[in-house]
């Protein structure tokens, strides 16, 4: 992984990662507030490389680097998917199929 | 939970529901979700899960019509069971032995040979797999209990063959994959119009309608059209292919998803010494190419153009893994990878 542009601004290169991440990322980091633009690319399909870029709002400059956003944005989505997990969960304990319930597992 | 209403407000975030579910397929419905999440949950399970499935197959004997490779590609295709695969087996490249061994393989062998006038129909359940294995064996759902057809014999023709079965990813080959299908479907009534339905006449009489539009609020007359509206529920329709049961192959999916992330947070994390994110690694656009690592067990940089290596190990070209393909060599008998 390398990093372009000190500053307000930086281009992330993660490599053997694709749309999977990279478009589920873009979104949330984009969630963030202090972030004004977030966008990714692959940009040739047969070089597994991601490319994501980050902008924070130069009033939050001082505190934010594009860096932390994007280890906000993998710890937000991290934590999307404990809830999903949970969620999950819950909704086969609580499935009852129809008439039989030797598929609870 | 925990850091989640700084993503998602005061709402409760993503639900899951579940419409229909046996052990072969489950029909969920993801709402309150966004659409990249959805995608990549879909992505994952299609393609990132791990299974066990036959790599390398030793043919002592095949008088059979079908080829050897032919036949290899058959058996690699069989879906064996990789129920709690992460805790029975890792993966060859991971293991220090030095072909395979039990702790990275499983080997499940074969032998028939048709005596009698009539043919004899090879199938799955008889691979008979080696003692003591956790995982591996083929999977069998058909009422009569024999599995998938691998071959025909005619009379005096013989199979006789060791397969080793090893873990892998359907990015690398198709054969790993969990899945047969998943289906993805959202905005039932297309409220959106994210489609353009072709039509003759109408469309809303030539089309139909979609199995989920009952879950939805069908559109109103001349209501007008909403351009802020973003997707939020999603219709998933897992389709097992036998080795993992679908419960099993959604749970992993977000394993997953969170093994990459983790992967890639430690990655960033050992780069950035100097804690601002620009470590050793900073580069300024057009400069020439300083390559940093990888992580998650990849292999890291290779070129493109090389074979056409994965760091999966895999490839299409040359029809062997990086691990199962330098095997073949040191063998005395006919052998052949299981790849496509």
């Amino acid at each position: 992984m390398t990093v372009r542009h000190p500053g307000g601004s930086a281009s992330f290169e993660i490599l053997g990662e694709d749309h999977t991440l990279g478009n589920a990322l873009r979104y949330i980091i984009m969630k963030n507030p202090e972030v004004e633009f977030c966008g990714y690319s692959i940009p040739h399909p047969s070089e597994e490389k991601m490319n994501i870029r980050i902008q924070i709002y130069p009033e939050y400059w001082e505190h934010t680097k594009p860096y932390d956003a994007l280890m906000k944005g993998l710890d937000d989505l991290a934590d999307l998917c404990d809830h999903i997990t949970h969620a999950f969960k819950e909704a086969r304990d609580n499935f009852v199929e129809p008439g039989d319930n030797s598929e609870q597992r | 939970m925990d850091d989640y209403d700084t993503i998602y407000g005061s709402d409760r975030g993503p639900q899951i529901t579940i419409k229909e579910a046996d052990s072969r397929h489950a029909q969920i419905v993801l709402s309150n979700c966004d659409l990249a999440f959805a995608n990549a949950l879909r992505r994952i399970m299609l393609a990132e899960i791990p299974t066990i499935a036959i790599d390398i197959v030793e043919i002592q004997t095949n008088t059979s019509v079908i080829p050897d490779e032919f036949l290899c590609h058959r058996l690699g295709m069989v879906p064996l069971d990789s129920t709690n695969i992460d805790d029975k087996l890792i993966y060859t490249r991971d293991c220090f032995c030095d072909q395979y061994c039990e702790r990275c393989s499983v080997t499940l062998s074969l032998h028939a040979r048709c005596t009698g006038e009539d043919n004899v129909t090879v199938y799955a359940r008889d691979l008979v797999i080696a003692e003591g294995a956790q995982l591996g064996s083929p999977v069998i759902n058909d009422p009569e209990g024999q599995g998938t057809v691998i071959c025909k014999l005619r009379k005096g023709q013989e199979l006789r063959l060791k397969c080793i079965a090893k873990k892998g990813i359907a990015k690398e080959h198709a054969k790993w994959a969990p899945t047969a299908a998943v289906g993805f479907e959202y905005d039932p009534w297309n409220k959106l119009r994210h489609i353009d339905y072709w039509y003759e006449e109408d469309a809303k009489e030539e089309w139909p309608k979609s199995k989920y539009a009952d879950w939805e609020e069908p559109p109103i007359e001349g209501e007008p059209f909403n351009y802020d509206a973003v997707p939020s529920r999603f219709y998933l329709d897992i389709e097992s292919a036998g080795s993992l049961p679908p419960d099993e192959i959604l749970q992993q999916g977000i394993k997953y998803l969170q093994e990459k992330l983790a992967a890639v947070i430690e990655t960033f994390s050992n780069k950035n010494e100097t804690g601002d994110g620009f470590g050793d690694g900073v580069r300024s656009p057009g400069q020439d190419y300083s390559m940093g690592g990888m992580g998650g067990g990849g292999a890291g940089y290779e070129t493109p153009y090389q074979g056409g290596r994965t760091p999966f190990g895999g490839g299409g070209f040359g029809g062997a893994t990086e691990y199962g393909g330098r095997l073949m060599g040191g063998h005395k008998c006919v052998a052949a990878v299981a790849m496509g």
